[in-house]
């Protein structure tokens, strides 16, 4: 009796469950679980930042939204900065927080060719949920799309810009 | 004779899961029999269900799903190939022409499912998304009186087999049409249309719309808040509902999937609502 009661009050302090058991029990694959527990890079850039690229895509299927944006660095492509919102199930928000942790520090062009049974391999996603882990790689796609379709918009400003970078230095 | 009026039903249920070889000694006779004997075949408790099924199912199958909206109603117990109505299997009596054949009027005996019987005529309503309700519980449970496993717990393996199929169905039935969502969704899949393709959409304005509304949901904190959304969204909800019955009714099928696209989203975000109330 007592003894239940003290394990009660020492198994407060061990952590919320059990890793393998829980994951077994619930279906879900560890990294699926970790990534829902401990979400890497949930946020918002201004969208209206030029060096901001908006990826925004939807499986009407399930009714999930995916938000997915990348922070560019104008002179060399390279992504600097990725962040994520996604309404949806745990797989896919896994998904869209696996894909802004590999875009981080690549080129642009590079990070086209992630593919989506990169993402579900890496979460042992379930056959069921294989378009999750497809959402995220449209949602890259549309982020790169994005900045692009934005860059050539203000192409007309850059000279301007530059200039200006001159005078200041 | 029983026996070749068996053999042509058979033949046409397995003609149509491409059993043709297999039929077709079955119609023969024993001697053309490449698997089973006609004794192994009638010992077989599964097989046996499956030649029941058949003597009481044949025409039914062939007129399917896709007829058209104006319901003939014989097909609540589909005619025999000669075009009688099929008898119950326990006291003989004839099926009714006005109301589904899920359980014999005389005897109280439960049918084997017919898979010819959609869902609508269960509930005896037209095919059409505006229901206005009519008392879909109370009809539920008027079934339920007749069908339910708990029942027959005291009658044959089959008949409990016949009450567990029927009961399911009418479950089935009634979850898809008492939600205005799931039964627009079963009639497109009436009429051969799909909807859970599982594409991905790009529309900006609608996806931002979404994620705006998901955001509010997941910022709010009291009910007051939650409840002012609520209403907002189901609002919304059955604007397009009304959208769809608009659409299905003048055969757009495109924008009727697209209706639905958008009740799923509204669905979703009621449901998010409903957890943290």
């Amino acid at each position: 009796m007592l003894g239940a009661a003290g394990r009660r009050i020492l198994g407060f302090g061990l952590g919320k469950r059990a890793p393998a058991s829980a994951t077994a029990w619930r279906g879900y694959h560890e990294r699926v679980v970790d990534h829902y527990d401990n979400p890497r890079n949930v946020g918002s850039f201004d969208k209206n930042d030029p060096s901001v690229g908006t990826g925004l895509v939807g499986a009407p299927a399930c009714g999930d939204v995916m938000k997915l944006q990348i922070k560019v660095d104008d002179t060399t492509g390279k992504i600097v900065d990725a962040c994520f919102k996604t309404f949806g199930c745990g797989s896919a928000i896994a998904s869209s927080s696996v894909a802004t942790e590999w875009v981080k520090g690549k080129q642009m062009e590079e990070v086209l060719s992630i593919k989506n049974t990169d993402i579900a391999k890496h979460l042992s996603l379930p056959p069921v949920k294989l378009h999750c882990s497809m959402l995220a790689e449209d949602a890259i796609k549309a982020a790169v799309k994005d900045y692009e379709a934005k860059k050539v918009k203000s192409t007309g400003k850059t000279e301007a810009v530059q200039t200006d970078k001159v005078a200041n230095a | 004779m029983l026996r070749s009026s068996v053999g042509e039903l058979f033949y046409k249920k397995t003609a149509k899961l491409g059993l043709r070889f297999f039929a077709t000694g079955l119609i023969l006779g024993n001697s053309h029999f490449h698997s089973l004997s006609p004794s192994d075949f009638f010992l077989c408790n599964r097989a046996y269900s499956v030649l029941v099924r058949d003597f009481v199912l044949c025409g039914g199958s062939q007129h399917g799903l896709q007829e058209s909206k104006a319901l003939d109603r014989s097909f609540y117990s589909s005619s025999t190939c000669s075009g009688e109505l099929p008898k119950c299997w326990n006291c003989g009596g004839t099926a009714p022409t006005s109301i589904p054949f899920l359980a014999c009027e005389s005897c109280g005996s439960v049918q084997p499912r017919n898979l010819s019987i959609d869902f609508f005529q269960i509930f005896g309503l037209e095919r059409s998304h505006d229901i206005k309700d009519d008392n879909l519980e109370g009809k539920y449970k008027d079934w339920q009186k007749k069908l339910h496993p708990d029942l027959v717990h005291s009658k044959s393996e089959k008949e409990k087999m016949f009450a567990a199929e029927q009961s399911a169905l009418v479950i089935d039935a009634y979850q898809t049409l008492r939600k205005p969502l799931l039964r627009a969704i079963y009639l497109l899949k009436l009429g051969g249309k799909h909807v859970d393709e599982e594409k991905t959409i790009t529309d900006p304005e609608m996806l931002a719309e979404m994620l705006e509304m998901r955001e509010a949901v997941d910022e709010a904190h009291d009910s007051l808040t939650l409840k002012k959304i609520k209403a907002e969204v189901e609002e919304k909800f059955e604007t397009y509902s009304r959208s769809f019955s608009q659409a299905f009714t003048s055969g757009d099928f495109d924008d009727a999937i697209a209706s639905i696209e958008r009740m799923r989203y509204y669905d979703r975000a009621i449901e998010e609502i409903r957890k943290k109330l």
